[in-house]
C-alpha cells in the first residue's frame, strides 16, 4: 500500500467480498494478521509528511457542519480540540532539538478498548465493529465523564447543544458511502491514510523505515492499541502532547479492584459501629432515667 | 373543602405570623432562590457556559457542591444506623431529624447534578433503558435511588403515627388526605399488621444502611476509576469518601441541631445534651481517623513517581493554601482540639464552632479535590484561575437556600423534635 496513491478502492463489492471472508481468515489465522484488524479500518497520520495546510480542519467542519471560529483555519495558529473542533494541526518541537518542528494532528484516537465508553452511564458511547468510536448525540446527557475518563482528553463539551462531541472518523462516509474520511481525502500530501488496520500498521512502519531519523509510532500500545496510528517525529511526552500508559486504560477488574475496596471499608466501618454499639450498650440505660 | 384548607393552612401558618425572623428567613431564601432561578434560565435562554469556569475543568463547584450534600446525607445514613440498626437506643431521639436532613440533603445534591447535566431530562431515561453497568455513575445512580426510596419509607413510618393523630384532629378534605398518607384503611388488615410490626422500622434502617453507604463509596468509585486522574484514581478514595461523609454528616447533625434548638429559643434536655457531647467527641475520632487516611494518600502519592506531580499542588502548588488551611487547619487539627475541649467542659458553643468549622473545611477540601484532580494531565503547564463563575455561584447559593427553606418548614411541620425517651425500634 502506497499512501501517495491511495491503495484501497473501497467499493461495495470489496467490502463485501471482505466482510464476508474475514470469519474464515480468523478461523484459519490468516498470516499471523489478528482477525480483528483484517475486519476494522484504522487511519494514519503522517506528522512528518505533513506541511500544516489544515484542509483536514477545514474538510472535517464541512462535512460535519461545525462552526469556524476567526482566523482558526490559518496556518501555524495555535488551537484547541473543542465541541467545533475534532481534528486539530498545531506546530510542536521536540524538546530535546528545538531546531526542527513539525505539524502534529491531534483528534480521537479511537481507542480499541476505549475508557469512554466503559464509563458512558448510558451507553451513549459505542466502538464501532468497523473501528470508530462514537457518540450518539441525540442519547448523551452531557455528563462529561467521557472527558474525566479518556486519556488524551478529546471528548469536549458543546455549550450550545449541551452535548460532548469528538471525531467519529466519518463513519456516516466510511460505513454508508465507502468514502475515506472527509479529512483523509482532503489532504494534499498524503498524510493522512485510512485502510484496513493491519494495513495501515504495515505502512506505518514502511514510512518509519524509511525516514532514517528518529521517529515514534503513536497508538500500538498507548491505551491498549488505538485505530488512529500517527508518526511522530519524537515521543509524545517530548512534543509537549499528552502521552497515555500503555495499557488498557480503566479496565474492567481494575475498576472492580478499586470498587471492591469501598466495600470491604463499609464492612470494616458496620463492624466498628457494631463493637461501639455494643460497648457503650450500658450508656443507653442513664437516658432512660427519667431525672434525665 | 375550602373552609377545611384555609384553616389548616391558619394554624400551620400561625408559627409564622408570630415570628418576624422567620419571616425574614424565609424571604432571604425565597430571594437567593429567585437569583439561582434567574442564572438558570439565562442558562437555558443563552449557553450553558455562562455556568462554568473553564472548558479544561469541566467539574467544578456544582460538583463539588453535589459531594459535599450527598456525602453529608450518606453520613448521616450512617450514623442512623448506629441507633436503628445496632441498637443504640440513645441515638433513636435524633433519628427523625437524621432521615429527613439524609433525604433533602440528597435531593438537594442531586439537583445540582440535574443542572450540571447538559440533558438531565434524559438521565432517568437513558439509564432505565440502556444502563451501562461498567459504569460507576450508572451503579451510583441506581444506588442513591434505591437509597432515597427507602429513606422516604422509612420517614414515612417514623412520622405515621403524628400524622394520623393529626388525621383525628382533622376535619374534611384535610383529614382525607393525610388519612390517605397514613394508609389508615389497611389498619387491622394482615398488611396493616406488617406495617406496625416493631421489626420493620429496624429492617428498613438496615437497607438504608446498606443502600447508602453502597452508594456513596460507588460515588468515590466515580472518581477512582479514572485511571488518567492520578489524584482521584486508586483505591483509596472510595474509603475516604466513606470516613469523610461520617465526619461531614456528625458536624452537619451538630450544627443543625443546636442551631435550630437556638433560634427556636427551645432548651436543649440534659440527655440530649450528652448525645451532642458524646457524638462530638466521636466526630473527632473520625475526624483523626481521617487524617491519618490524609497522611497516608499523601504518602503514596509522593512515592509514585507518576502521581508525585499531582500530589504536590496540594502540598505546595496552587492549592496550597486550600489543603493546608482549610483542609489541615480548619477541618482536621483545630476543631478535634476544639471538639475534645467542648466534650470535656461540657461548652455547646464549642461543639457550635467546632462543627462549622470542619463543614467549612470539608466544603474546600471537596472543591480542591474536584478541580487539583483536573490539572493532570492535560493542562499541567497553566492552571486557568479557579474562582468559580458568578452564575455558578447564584446557583449553588439557590441550591443551598432551597435546602434551608425547606429544613425550615420540615422541622415546622413535621415533629422533628427530639423526645426525652424515643425509642424507635
Amino acid at each position: 500500500m502506497s499512501v501517495e496513491k491511495p491503495p484501497t478502492k473501497m467499493n461495495r463489492r470489496r467490502f463485501l467480498k471482505l466482510m464476508a471472508g474475514a470469519p474464515v481468515s480468523a478461523i484459519l489465522g490468516s498470516a499471523g494478521v489478528a482477525a480483528a484488524e483484517t475486519q476494522r479500518y484504522g487511519m494514519l497520520a503522517d506528522s512528518i509528511r505533513c506541511i500544516g495546510c489544515k484542509r483536514c480542519m477545514s474538510a472535517c467542519k464541512r462535512w460535519n457542519n461545525l462552526r469556524v471560529e476567526r482566523d482558526e483555519l490559518a496556518t501555524d495558529r495555535e488551537t484547541h480540540l473543542s465541541a467545533n473542533n475534532w481534528k486539530i494541526i498545531n506546530l510542536r518541537a521536540d524538546t530535546k532539538n528545538r531546531v526542527k518542528r513539525h505539524y502534529v494532528q491531534w483528534s480521537c484516537q479511537h481507542c480499541i478498548e476505549p475508557a469512554c465508553v466503559g464509563v458512558c452511564p448510558v451507553t451513549a458511547i459505542k466502538k464501532l465493529s468497523h473501528g470508530p468510536v462514537v457518540i450518539n448525540e441525540k442519547k448523551c446527557i452531557g455528563c462529561r465523564y467521557c472527558f474525566q475518563a479518556c486519556p488524551w482528553k478529546v471528548p469536549q463539551f458543546d455549550f450550545d447543544k449541551r452535548v460532548t462531541r469528538k471525531c467519529h472518523l466519518c463513519y456516516n462516509r466510511t460505513l454508508l458511502n465507502y468514502q475515506k474520511p472527509a479529512c483523509v481525502a482532503a489532504c494534499p500530501v498524503g498524510a493522512l491514510a485510512f485502510d484496513y488496520k493491519h494495513q495501515i500498521i504495515q505502512e506505518a512502519h514502511r514510512r518509519v523505515e524509511r525516514l532514517k531519523g528518529p521517529s515514534y509510532i503513536m497508538g500500538l500500545t498507548e491505551a491498549g492499541g488505538t485505530d488512529l496510528i500517527t508518526i511522530l517525529p519524537a515521543a509524545p511526552k517530548d512534543l509537549g502532547l499528552i502521552a497515555a500508559p500503555k495499557k488498557v486504560i480503566n479496565h474492567n477488574l481494575d475498576k472492580i479492584r478499586v470498587t471492591a475496596s469501598g466495600i470491604l471499608a463499609s464492612s470494616v466501618i458496620a463492624g466498628v459501629m457494631y463493637f461501639y454499639a455494643q460497648l457503650t450498650k450500658n450508656k443507653d440505660k442513664d437516658f432512660d432515667d427519667p431525672s434525665n | 373543602m375550602i373552609p377545611a384548607i384555609r384553616q389548616y393552612m391558619q394554624s400551620t401558618f400561625n408559627a409564622v405570623e408570630h415570628s418576624p425572623r422567620l419571616v425574614v428567613w424565609i424571604g432571604i431564601m425565597c430571594a437567593m432562590i429567585f437569583v439561582a432561578g434567574y442564572a438558570l434560565l439565562a442558562s437555558l435562554l443563552t449557553s450553558m457556559e455562562i455556568l462554568e469556569f473553564s472548558v479544561k475543568i469541566p467539574w467544578a463547584t456544582m460538583i463539588a457542591t453535589y459531594i459535599f450534600l450527598v456525602a453529608i446525607g450518606s453520613g448521616l445514613c450512617i450514623i442512623n444506623a448506629l441507633g436503628s440498626v445496632f441498637g443504640m437506643q440513645r441515638y433513636e431521639m435524633l433519628t427523625k431529624r437524621m432521615a429527613f436532613l439524609s433525604l433533602t440533603t440528597i435531593i438537594f445534591g442531586m439537583l445540582c447534578i440535574v443542572m450540571h447535566l447538559g440533558h438531565p431530562e434524559r438521565m432517568p431515561i437513558y439509564n432505565a433503558i440502556s444502563p451501562n453497568f461498567r459504569s460507576a455513575i450508572s451503579w451510583m445512580g441506581l444506588l442513591y435511588s434505591i437509597y432515597m426510596g427507602v429513606v422516604v419509607i422509612e420517614l414515612w413510618l417514623l412520622n405515621r403515627e403524628d400524622l394520623a393523630g393529626r388525621a383525628q384532629s382533622s376535619a374534611g378534605w384535610v383529614k382525607k388526605i393525610l388519612e390517605l398518607l397514613t394508609l389508615e384503611k389497611l389498619r387491622g388488615t394482615r398488611f396493616g399488621a406488617v406495617l406496625e410490626d416493631p421489626r420493620l422500622p429496624r429492617l428498613i434502617a438496615l437497607l438504608a444502611f446498606v443502600s447508602g453507604a453502597s452508594a456513596l463509596s460507588m460515588l468515590g468509585s466515580v472518581f477512582a476509576h479514572m485511571e488518567s486522574r492520578l489524584l482521584w484514581y486508586g483505591p483509596y478514595y472510595p474509603v475516604y469518601f466513606l470516613v469523610s461523609a461520617i465526619f461531614s454528616g456528625f458536624a452537619f447533625l451538630l450544627a443543625v441541631t443546636i442551631i435550630t434548638y437556638r433560634v427556636k429559643n427551645d432548651e436543649i434536655f440534659p440527655g440530649l445534651k450528652a448525645v451532642i457531647f458524646e457524638m462530638a467527641q466521636a466526630l473527632a475520632v473520625v475526624l483523626a481517623v481521617g487524617f491519618l487516611l490524609m497522611i497516608f494518600r499523601l504518602a503514596a502519592g509522593l512515592l509514585d513517581p507518576a502521581s508525585r506531580a499531582p500530589s504536590m499542588l496540594l502540598l505546595n502548588g496552587p492549592f496550597r493554601v486550600g489543603f493546608w488551611g482549610f483542609e489541615v487547619g480548619l477541618m482536621t487539627v483545630i476543631p478535634i482540639f476544639i471538639l475534645v475541649w467542648a466534650a470535656e467542659a461540657k461548652s455547646l458553643n464549642g461543639v457550635l464552632t467546632g462543627s462549622i468549622m470542619v463543614l467549612i473545611g470539608t466544603f474546600v477540601m471537596r472543591y480542591e479535590f474536584v478541580v487539583a484532580g483536573q490539572v493532570y494531565p492535560n493542562i499541567p503547564q497553566g492552571l486557568p484561575s479557579y474562582w468559580p463563575m458568578i452564575m455558578e455561584v447564584f446557583l449553588i447559593g439557590g441550591v443551598i437556600a432551597a435546602f434551608l427553606l425547606v429544613y425550615t418548614l420540615g422541622d415546622l411541620f413535621l415533629s422533628l423534635k427530639e423526645e426525652k425517651s424515643h425509642h424507635v425500634t
